[in-house]
C-alpha cells in the first residue's frame, strides 16, 4: 500500500502553474481567432456571387463594381433561368417524395434489427454513396434506351437510389433512439393503429423525416452529370444551365445570379428544418 | 419462431422498396457498364467479347487520368479533414458562435455553384487577383493552371463543411463532459486534444474521409469546370469519350467509369478497414 | 498526499437566478478528513464542488489547499479530482488504461503508468477486469473504476459529486464498504456532496447542511438530529415534532407544559420551539411514568418500525414505534421525552427573513 500514498509523481511549482495560465490565455486567444479565422474561410466564396450578382460593369483591376444593376438578373431570365428553377425544384421534391418513406419503412426495419441479412441489406443500401453516379449512368442509358424507359423515368430512379442511402442512415439512427414504449402507451390510451400513426409515431420522428427529406431534395437540386447524361441537353434544369454558363466566358453577373438562385433554396430549407427541430427540442 | 419468421417478412417487406431500385439501378447501371466496356453491347456493329477497350485505356493516359483523380482527392480529403476537424472543435471549445451554422450552411450548396463562386474568386481576373492588385498577365493560373488549386481548393471548402458536421454530430455533449473528467485528472489542453477529443473523433473522422473521398473522385463537374483539359481526371476523361461523335469510343468510355467505380470501392474498403481498427465505441 | 481544503465565503450567482446559488459558504475540510454536504437538490451542492474544481469560477470568495489559493489555477493543475455521478469513463480507453490517464498526462512512461495503475485497480477489487472496455462494465464496476482513477491522480482533494446515487441499493452499500476501505488506504481528503442521510453518515466524518446556497450546520451527524440549530435544519433532517413556545429558567413553557431542557442546550429566554425527534420519543402504558398523556390518533405502517401520531394537549406529536410494539388509534398512551433528546432551536426559523411575521406567527400560538 506503501506506493500508494507516495507523493504524486509531479509537483505543483509556481513556475509550472504560470506557464499553465499563459498556455491556459494563449489556447483562449487562440481558439477565439481560430474560430474567426475558420469561419471566415468557410464564408469567402459566398462573396464572389454576392458581388458579381448585381454588377454591371466591373472592368479588372477594380475592387468594386463600377456600375451595380441587375443586367446579370435579366440574362439569367432571358436564358429560362426560372422555368429551370422551377424544374430543379420539381425534380428535388420528387426524389425527396418517393426516397424519405423508402429510407424510413428501410430504417425502421433496420433499426429493430430483424430483416433477414441485415447487414448485406445495410450495406446495399448504403451503397450509392461510394458509386460515382456518372459510371452508374453511363451503363444505364443504354439498357434504359434498349428498354424504352422515358428519360425523366431514368433520371428520378438514378436520384432517388442515391438519395436512399441518406434517408436509411438518418432515419434508421432515429428508430434507433425511438421509444416504442410511446406507442404501447398509446394503444393503451385507447388509440387505434391509424391514431398511433398520425398521434404518436410520425410526431415523434418528424424532426427525422424533415432531415431525411431535406437531404433527397438536396441530391435532386444539386445533380448536374446524371442530369446531362440522361437528358442529352433536353432536360434543362437549373445547374445545367449554370454549368453551360460557367463554362461560357464573360457572363460573370449571369454565372452569379445563377449560383446565386441555386444557393437560396437549400439555405432556406436548412433554415426552415433547423427551426422546427429546435422548437420541437425547447418544447 | 412462427412468430419470428412472421416479424422478420415483416421486415423484409419494409425493406424491399429501398431495396428493390437500388439493386435494380446498382446492377443494371454497373453491369451494362462492364458488358459494354467488353465490347459485348456496341452500339455499331457486331457483340464481340473483347479486352480491347481497356487495352487501349492503359496506352492512352489513363494512368495519368487515375493519378490525377487520385492525387486530387487526397490532397482535397486531406485539407478538408484538417480544417473541417479543426471547425468542430472550435465549435466545441469557443463561445463565439456562428461557425456550426455556416459549416451547416456550407453543406448543402451544390458542387457546382462552388465551382463558379471559386472561379470568380480564383481565375486571372478575379477577386483575389484584383485584391492582391496583380499586374494582367502575372496572376498564377489557379484555374485551369498545372496543380488544380482551384479544383482541390473548392472540393476542399465544400467536403471540410461535409466533415465538420459529421464529427460534430458524433462529438456532440458526452465530449464535453469527457473533457471535464480529464482536465481533473490533471490533462492540459493539448493532452485532452491529443488524448480525448481526436480519439473520440476518429472514427466520424475516418467515414466523412472515405465518402468525401469515394465523391471526389467520382465527381465531375468541379475538374471540369475549374481544371486544365490535359490530363484529365477519370471522370472528365470518361465523359469525354463518352459524348465523342466517334461511337466506338464508348466501350473505353464504360471501361473508364468501371475503373472509376473500383477506385472508389477500393477507397471505400480501405476506410471501412481503418473504421475497424479506430472504432471502438460499439 | 492529502492535504487541507478550506473554503471561504465562496460566492456564485448565476445572473438568471435571482439569488445567488451559493451565498458566502466557509468549509473546512482536514487533510485525510471526510466532510459530507448535505442538502436537497438546487441548494448548491454540485456547484460549489466545480468552483473547487475549477470547473467553474467564483464570483467572490476563496479555495485554499494547504493554505495556497488556487484561484486563476486551470482545473488540471489544482490537485482536485472530481467523480460525477455518471462515471465519465473514456470509452477509447480500457479499464486499465482508464486508471492509468492521469499518471500518463503527468508525464510517466506507459509502462510504468500501466504497473501504478494496475495497484489502483487492484485497490477497487477490478484486476480482472483490466482490459475490458468501460462499455462492458456495471454500473458498479464503472463506478469503481472512476474511484481507481481518480485515487491514481494522487488527488489533494477527492471531490465526490453523488457518485453513487445512480446505484441499486445493494450496489450502493457496496461501494460504501470500499470507500470507508480506500480512506483507511490511502487516506485522502474528501469532500463528498450527497442528499442521502445514510450515505453522509455513514461516509463522512462530519456533515455540514448546505440550505438555500448557505450553510445550515457543520457537525457530526449525531449531532445534527440531537441538536439541529434550526427549525429548517431539523425539517430537512426528516425531524417531525416542532413546538412552539417560550424558553424560561433552562425550560421550555408551552401547551404541552412545562419541559426542562438538559444543561447542554443554552437559549436565551424568550420564543423557542421545542424539537425532538420522533425516534427518540417513547410511548408506554399510562399507569407508568411519562412526561405527558395523550390519544393514538394515527398509525402508519414503515417496515419494521411504524410511524404513530399521538394527541396531546390538542396538538400532534409523531413517534416511531419500536419492533414488537402494536397501537391502534384511540388507544390512550403515555408520552416519554428522554431528557437528552430535547432540544429548543429559535423560532425565526428562515434565516433570510428573520423578522418576518412567521415568528410573531409561532409566539402567538405558543401563547394563546
Amino acid at each position: 500500500m506503501t506506493a500508494l500514498v507516495t507523493p504524486a509523481p509531479h509537483g505543483r511549482s509556481g513556475r509550472r502553474v504560470l506557464r499553465a495560465r499563459v498556455e491556459a490565455r494563449a489556447a483562449k486567444w487562440g481558439r477565439r481567432a481560430g474560430t474567426v479565422a475558420v469561419t471566415a474561410l468557410l464564408l469567402v466564396p459566398f462573396l464572389p456571387i454576392l458581388l458579381w450578382a448585381f454588377a454591371d460593369r466591373w472592368p479588372y483591376p477594380e475592387l468594386a463594381p463600377t456600375v451595380w444593376g441587375v443586367g446579370g438578373w435579366l440574362t439569367a431570365t432571358a436564358q429560362g433561368a426560372w422555368p429551370a428553377l422551377t424544374r430543379s425544384l420539381l425534380l428535388g421534391l420528387t426524389v425527396s417524395a418517393i426516397a424519405t418513406p423508402l429510407g424510413a419503412m428501410a430504417g425502421r426495419a433496420l433499426a429493430r434489427g430483424r430483416v433477414p441479412y441485415g447487414k448485406m441489406v445495410t450495406a446495399l443500401l448504403l451503397a450509392p454513396v461510394a458509386v460515382p453516379p456518372f459510371a452508374v449512368t453511363m451503363g444505364l442509358t443504354t439498357v434504359a434506351l434498349r428498354l424504352g424507359v422515358p428519360g425523366v423515368v431514368a433520371l428520378v430512379a438514378v436520384l432517388v437510389v442515391a438519395a436512399v442511402p441518406y434517408t436509411t442512415y438518418i432515419m434508421r439512427a432515429a428508430y434507433a433512439g425511438y421509444d416504442e414504449g410511446f406507442e404501447e402507451t398509446a394503444r393503451t390510451l385507447g388509440a387505434g393503429s391509424r391514431h398511433v400513426l398520425l398521434r404518436v409515431h410520425l410526431p415523434l420522428v418528424a424532426p427525422a423525416l424533415a432531415a431525411a427529406a431535406f437531404l433527397a431534395f438536396l441530391v435532386g437540386w444539386s445533380d448536374y452529370v446524371v442530369t446531362l447524361l440522361i437528358g442529352a441537353g433536353r432536360i434543362v434544369s437549373l445547374p445545367l444551365l449554370l454549368g453551360a454558363s460557367a463554362s461560357a466566358s464573360g457572363n460573370d453577373p449571369t454565372i452569379a445570379v445563377l449560383a446565386l438562385l441555386a444557393t437560396i433554396p437549400p439555405v432556406l430549407l436548412l433554415t426552415a428544418v433547423t427551426v422546427l427541430s429546435r422548437r420541437r427540442t425547447q418544447r | 419462431m412462427n412468430r419470428r419468421t412472421a416479424s422478420s417478412r415483416r421486415a423484409a417487406l419494409l425493406v424491399l422498396p429501398a431495396l428493390l431500385p437500388t439493386v435494380l439501378v446498382l446492377g443494371a447501371g454497373l453491369g451494362a457498364a462492364v458488358i459494354q466496356s467488353l465490347g459485348l453491347l456496341p452500339l455499331v456493329g457486331k457483340p464481340e467479347l473483347s479486352s480491347a477497350a481497356y487495352r487501349a485505356l492503359v496506352v492512352d493516359d489513363v494512368l495519368t487520368g487515375l493519378g490525377v483523380s487520385v492525387a486530387i482527392a487526397a490532397a482535397s480529403t486531406s485539407l478538408a479533414l484538417l480544417v473541417g476537424a479543426t471547425a468542430a472543435v472550435l465549435v466545441q471549445r469557443s463561445r463565439i458562435g456562428g461557425l456550426a451554422a455556416v459549416a451547416a450552411a456550407v453543406v448543402p450548396i451544390p458542387h457546382l455553384v462552388g465551382a463558379a463562386t471559386v472561379g470568380l474568386l480564383l481565375a486571372d481576373s478575379g477577386l483575389v487577383a484584383r485584391l492582391v492588385g496583380a499586374q494582367p498577365g502575372t496572376f498564377p493560373a489557379l484555374v485551369g493552371g498545372p496543380w488544380w488549386v482551384a479544383v482541390v481548393l473548392e472540393l476542399a471548402w465544400k467536403e471540410s463543411a461535409f466533415v465538420a458536421v459529421v464529427v460534430l454530430s458524433s462529438l456532440a455533449t458526452t465530449e464535453r463532459d469527457l473533457d471535464e473528467a480529464a482536465a481533473g485528472l490533471g490533462a492540459g489542453p493539448w493532452q485532452r486534444l491529443r488524448r480525448v477529443t481526436l480519439p473520440l473523433a476518429a472514427p466520424a473522422l475516418v467515414v466523412s474521409g472515405t465518402i468525401s473521398f469515394a465523391y471526389v473522385v467520382g465527381s465531375y463537374e468541379v475538374a471540369w469546370l475549374l481544371g486544365r483539359t490535359y490530363p484529365e481526371p477519370l471522370a472528365v476523361l470518361a465523359f469525354r469519350l463518352f459524348s465523342d461523335t466517334d461511337l466506338t469510343m464508348r466501350p473505353q468510355a464504360l471501361a473508364v467509369a468501371v475503373l472509376t467505380v473500383a477506385v472508389a470501392a477500393g477507397a471505400l474498403v480501405a476506410g471501412a478497414a481503418l473504421l475497424r481498427r479506430v472504432a471502438v465505441l460499439r | 498526499m492529502s492535504a487541507t481544503l478550506t473554503i471561504t465565503g465562496l460566492t456564485r450567482w448565476y445572473p438568471a437566478t435571482g439569488a445567488p446559488t451559493l451565498d458566502a459558504i466557509d468549509l473546512t475540510v482536514p487533510a485525510g478528513g471526510c466532510v459530507a454536504l448535505l442538502g436537497p437538490s438546487g441548494s448548491g451542492k454540485s456547484t460549489a464542488l466545480r468552483l473547487v474544481a475549477g470547473l467553474d469560477t467564483p464570483d467572490s470568495g476563496t479555495v485554499l489547499i494547504d493554505g495556497r489559493s488556487l484561484a486563476g489555477i486551470p482545473p488540471e493543475l489544482r490537485h482536485t479530482v472530481l467523480v460525477f455521478q455518471s462515471p465519465r469513463l473514456f470509452p477509447h480507453l480500457n479499464v486499465l488504461d482508464n486508471v492509468a490517464f492521469p499518471l500518463l498526462v503527468a508525464g510517466s512512461p506507459r509502462g510504468q503508468a500501466r504497473d501504478d495503475a494496475a495497484q489502483f485497480l487492484d485497490l477497487v477489487g477490478l484486476t480482472s477486469l483490466a482490459h475490458r472496455r468501460p462499455a462492458t462494465l456495471s454500473g458498479g464496476q464503472e463506478q469503481r473504476v472512476a474511484l481507481a482513477r481518480a485515487l491514481a491522480a494522487r488527488p489533494d482533494v477527492l471531490l465526490l459529486d453523488e457518485p453513487f446515487s445512480a446505484l441499486d441499493p445493494t450496489v450502493r452499500a457496496e461501494m460504501h464498504t470500499l470507500l470507508v476501505e480506500l480512506r483507511a488506504a490511502v487516506e485522502p481528503t474528501i469532500l463528498l456532496v450527497t442528499h442521502d442521510q445514510n450515505e453522509a453518515a455513514v461516509l463522512a466524518d462530519t456533515t455540514a447542511v448546505l440550505l438555500d446556497g448557505r450553510i445550515a450546520q457543520h457537525d457530526r451527524i449525531d449531532q445534527l438530529y440531537a441538536r439541529p440549530v434550526s427549525l429548517a435544519v431539523h425539517g430537512f433532517l426528516g425531524g417531525r415534532n416542532a413546538v412552539a413556545g417560550r424558553v424560561d429558567d433552562g425550560a421550555h413553557h408551552s401547551r404541552l407544559g412545562t419541559l426542562e431542557l438538559p444543561a447542554d442546550v443554552v437559549v436565551p429566554r424568550g420564543p423557542a420551539t421545542l424539537v425532538v425527534r420522533q425516534e427518540a420519543i417513547r410511548l408506554v402504558p399510562t399507569d407508568r411514568r411519562a412526561d405527558l398523556l395523550g390519544v393514538v390518533s394515527a398509525v402508519t405502517a414503515r417496515g419494521a418500525r411504524a410511524l404513530v401520531e399521538v394527541t396531546v394537549a390538542g396538538m400532534s406529536l409523531t413517534t416511531e414505534s419500536g419492533p414488537g410494539e402494536r397501537f391502534e388509534p384511540g388507544d390512550r398512551v403515555g408520552v416519554v421525552l428522554p431528557l437528552d433528546q430535547r432540544h429548543a432551536v429559535p423560532p425565526a426559523t428562515s434565516m433570510r427573513s428573520g423578522e418576518s411575521g412567521s415568528s410573531r406567527d409561532v409566539l402567538r400560538r405558543a401563547t394563546t
